[in-house]
């Protein structure tokens, strides 16, 4: 009971501790691999206006988004915006990323986050949730695609306008939002 | 009528489990309100968390073992309303007692944002109250029981 109870704490520690950037400051580079293993950075994945967005193989919330997010990538990838789009949680290996992708018909590369340290620099919680980095490199958006699980009910594409309106040099109406998610699966960390 | 079926509700917490009542932050606030007296742990899932559902009959296990030291659990599902059944079967298969809940709030980001501001709304989720109706602890994600009871304990 004691271990059990030291490691939830270490973990909640880590999680408290861990976020590096934040909306409105800049975001350093960072590794992730692709599901060959190679090491990729961010900074030859960029573009002028970037996304990244954690992504999961079995969360439901993350999968009800997955033709949302293949109709996003193709409606902004033609507008000059990059896409990274990672795995963080440590219950899904990279075959099973591949199997997932090819399943479900994305049209992008997803990347493993090893050992969720790109999660933890973003604080990231959920799948899915997503941060737009300008240009610059700062960061003017986290949070949710939309604002609804069931793409019927959505009223707010909370992403699309964030990107319309960093690629029109305009202030993001809404900085920071919230949805429900499943949780990242992260490997414990001693601190 | 709905405030009549809650009031209702609450006046026989250990009945069979019923239809799912909704709630909004508003709901939620009154909620923490008529439970001082008593440690209440509130536990946010969803048919689709699959952490949920393992640890919501373990919840129901531990409310079973602390009910008679004045320690309630209480359940508000996020599923969206097409899934209102499904929950609602789920909580009965598990022995949920007393009244349980369905989040239905006009806008997540409001809900959350009342429930705890440092919430993320990653599922599953549970805040413990004490006995005065505030928060002592909140534990996000996977929950280790024990840890969860050794919480409890400290404000009983």
């Amino acid at each position: 009971m004691t271990k059990a109870l030291s490691i939830f704490l270490a973990l909640s520690a880590g999680l408290l501790c861990a976020q590096e950037y934040k909306v409105g400051a800049q975001v350093t580079d960072f590794q992730v691999r692709d599901l060959d293993g190679k090491t990729v950075s961010l900074s030859s994945l960029k573009g002028p206006v970037t996304v990244v967005t954690f992504i999961a193989t079995q969360c439901p919330v993350s999968n009800s988004y997955n033709q949302r997010m293949i109709d996003l990538y193709k409606d902004y990838t033609s507008k000059n915006v990059k896409f990274v789009f990672v795995n963080a949680n440590r219950s899904e290996a990279a075959g099973e990323v591949r199997e997932h992708a090819k399943r479900v018909g994305f049209t992008f590369p997803v990347y493993k986050d090893p050992d969720n340290v790109v999660a933890d620099r973003f604080d990231a919680q959920v799948t899915p949730e997503s941060y737009v980095i300008d240009g610059a490199g700062i960061l003017r958006y986290h949070g949710s695609i939309d604002d609804d699980m069931n793409a019927a009910r959505v009223h707010t594409q909370r992403l699309r306008v964030a990107l319309d309106a960093v690629l029109a040099g305009k202030p993001v109406p809404a900085v920071e939002t919230k949805a429900f998610g499943c949780t990242i699966k992260r490997v414990h960390k001693a601190s | 009528m709905m405030k009549r079926a809650i009031a209702f509700l609450a006046c026989f917490p250990l009945f069979a489990t019923g239809p799912l009542i909704p709630v909004d932050e508003a709901g939620f606030q009154k909620l923490v309100a008529s439970h001082k007296g008593k440690v209440v742990v509130y536990d946010f899932w969803a048919t689709w968390c699959a952490p949920c559902r393992v640890e919501l009959p373990l919840l129901v296990k531990l409310e079973a073992k602390l009910r008679s030291q004045g320690v309630e659990v209480i359940t508000i599902s996020a599923d969206e309303p097409e899934q209102k059944a499904a929950a609602e079967k789920f909580i009965q298969k598990f022995g949920v007692q007393g009244p349980a809940y369905l989040r239905q709030a006009a806008s997540d980001d409001h809900f959350i944002n009342a429930i705890d501001p440092k919430w993320s709304g990653a599922l599953p989720a549970l805040f413990l109250y004490d006995k005065s109706g505030h928060k002592a602890r909140s534990f996000i994600g996977e929950t280790d029981m024990a840890a969860l009871e050794a919480a409890i304990h400290k404000l009983l």
